[in-house]
């Protein structure tokens, strides 16, 4: 190869290498492209994903509909059961007014959380999930929605005294492996935002499942975005194949607290 | 959604394209495929296809509401009454109504409009009431009622959906309660049968002098359900009151015509699977997401829109099955 070859290969080289890192580096604080390009994208990373680098993963599996049926109950399901030593789970949805949905700390459960958030409109919805040794694996979707999920009261609302059923608790425990079981909880709640007219915020905004030793299993810090009777499936881990109960112990902005139990079936044989 | 499921869809797709034209091709004044050339336009590209004696249909395509078909999903008809034109449901939007008319115009001349029915409240099958006299359009009160309380939302809906299609539609209300069994229109007599479960007001007319039934969307064919207004329990009380009437053919409200009742079946077949489908997901524990993803079986899976439609019926009813299901659980305050 001679002189000029060999400079073209380098100068080649440089560009190539150039090209990758500008398609990854937005800028020169380090922050990777938003692959769902959301307007807000810096500005959520500053906020929630912080103390630790960023890369978008695609161990972090966001599972939402292309577009919401009904933008007061949009489904959600993140996945992110292939990453180790999970520390913290933040699902944001960036265009709402209140963007932060919830943080799941999955001390003794798999890195998997279902929930339905309420979204004002479209919006690119961000899931960080930082492992132990700070760094942020971000996954996400974009839902197309009709607009106005959190400024209109909730349905509840419209019955004739919504405080009688305030915190009815509906539940399913299920078991088809041996090392996690399947929960989801139900819990009638209005989880108001505060931003329809004359209803001021009120929301379950912790929620803790513990083991019948008393053992963490899971935390979850809920926020207004979440829908009315917020809904929430969780996988916990399990160490025995025997039939076992998880404690739940729930709080809302009034400072109400709910208790209830739940029963956790056998593993199948 | 995986990329196989995908690739089925795309070849169902092509395949019901086909079974469209055929259809389509089925009556006489068809006039060639629905170009959406004249998309661009926002020209409704609508055709009459006779179905019965002095009777169109006027053919949807089997998709959903997107930018390129304008909304143009639904079935309407219209009839040759002697003195007038009986009009069954109107379309999309006004523009919809505006194609509707001058169809008509074209294909039954010099003839006022006398009755316009809506069979349903639905958004599809009303906007285009604009552009008749509403003192000849008629429906049942509840069918009146319900447009009138959710109309606005519609039209909002619509309008993100479709954009400029919709330009100028509002939502005109029935001004005639529909309360006889019957009533004599021209030269016809066309009796009524007032159902629920799709919505909660379902109109099956029947047209006496030939037997067509317009039966709205309580029986769907070839083309998945939808259940964003649906009662379960009353739609399949309404399947089997569909299955016992006299008729010849039944115009469903998406889909081709029915000559063998197969319409009644196929409906019945899928929401009995839907419910069965959605009780097991929530019954497992499973998250929304969850739920959308599972297998449609072999003889649904070839329903235009069927995993769309699938998915919008996760939303519309998973939440009333969590409630039946799931174990209430003692709470200590």
């Amino acid at each position: 190869m001679n002189n000029v070859a060999k400079y073209v290969a380098a100068l080649s080289l440089l560009l190539t290498q150039t090209l990758f890192a500008s398609s990854v580096l937005a800028n020169d604080t380090g922050l990777p492209n938003d692959p769902f390009r959301s307007v807000m994208w810096k500005s959520i990373a500053d906020r929630f994903f912080t103390d630790g680098p960023i890369v978008f993963d695609d161990r972090v599996r966001v599972i939402a509909p292309s577009h919401a049926e009904d933008q007061f109950h949009v489904p959600i399901t993140v996945d992110a059961s292939a990453l180790n030593n999970v520390r913290q789970i933040v699902a944001v949805a960036d265009l709402n007014p209140i963007p932060h949905i919830l943080t799941v700390r999955p001390e003794q459960a798999m890195s998997f959380v279902g929930f339905r958030v309420k979204l004002q409109q479209s919006s690119p919805i961000h899931v960080g999930v930082q492992t132990e040794d700070g760094v942020w694996h971000i996954g996400g979707a974009y839902v197309d929605a009709a607009g106005g999920g959190c400024t209109a009261p909730a349905a509840m609302h419209g019955t004739e005294n919504w405080m009688d059923t305030l915190g009815i608790t509906r539940t399913i425990a299920r078991r088809s492996v041996f090392d996690h079981a399947r929960m989801t909880v139900k819990m009638r709640h209005p989880m108001d935002t505060g931003l329809a007219a004359g209803i001021p915020a009120f929301y379950m905004n912790e929620l803790k499942i513990s083991d019948t030793s008393g053992g963490l299993v899971a935390e979850v810090d809920l926020f207004e975005p979440v829908s009315e009777n917020p809904t929430l499936t969780l996988l916990p881990k399990m160490l025995s194949a025997e039939a076992t109960q998880l404690k739940v112990n729930a709080r809302d902005t009034e400072g109400n607290v709910y208790g209830f139990m739940l029963d956790v079936p056998a593993a199948a044989q | 959604m995986t990329a196989k499921h995908h690739a089925k869809n795309l070849s169902a797709q092509e395949l019901g394209r086909r079974q469209f034209l055929t259809w389509a091709a089925a009556g006489c004044v068809y006039a060639g495929a629905p170009s959406m050339a004249n998309a661009a336009k926002l020209l409704y590209p609508l055709n009459a296809s006779k179905i019965a004696e002095k009777t169109w249909a006027v053919y949807g395509l089997p998709e959903y509401f997107t930018q390129e078909n304008g909304g143009h999903i639904v079935n309407v008809a219209f009839i040759d009454a002697g003195d007038g034109v009986v009009v069954v449901d109107t379309g999309t939007s006004k523009r919809f109504g505006e194609a509707l008319l001058a169809l008509i115009q074209a294909t039954i001349p010099n003839k006022p409009i006398i009755r316009v029915y809506n069979t349903h409240h639905h958004p599809d099958h009303v906007f285009g009431n604009q552009v008749f006299d509403a003192s000849t359009i008629a429906a049942t009160p509840q069918i009146i009622a319900a447009l009138s309380r959710d109309g606005v939302a519609f039209a909002d809906n619509l309008y993100r959906l479709l954009g400029d299609w919709m330009r100028g539609t509002e939502h005109v209300l029935p001004t005639v309660a529909l309360e006889s069994d019957s009533e004599s229109i021209g030269d016809r007599t066309f009796s009524f049968t007032s159902l629920s479960g799709h919505t909660e007001s379902d109109l099956i007319i029947r047209d006496d002098s030939t037997g067509v039934l317009f039966g709205g969307d309580l029986a769907f064919l070839s083309r998945a359900p939808t259940t964003p207004s649906a009662n379960l329990p009353e739609w399949h009380d309404a399947l089997d009151a569909l299955e016992k009437m006299d008729r010849s053919v039944i115009l469903p409200g998406h889909g081709p015509l029915d000559t063998t009742g197969e319409s009644i079946t196929q409906t019945r077949g899928y929401l009995t699977w839907l419910e069965a489908s959605l009780r097991e997901s929530v019954d497992a524990g499973l998250t929304m997401n969850e739920a959308m993803s599972v297998d449609i079986p072999e003889e649904f899976n070839n329903l235009y829109v069927v995993r769309t439609e699938f998915e919008r019926s996760v939303v519309h009813l998973y939440r009333q099955f969590e409630d039946e299901i799931l174990q209430e659980v003692e709470v200590t305050r």
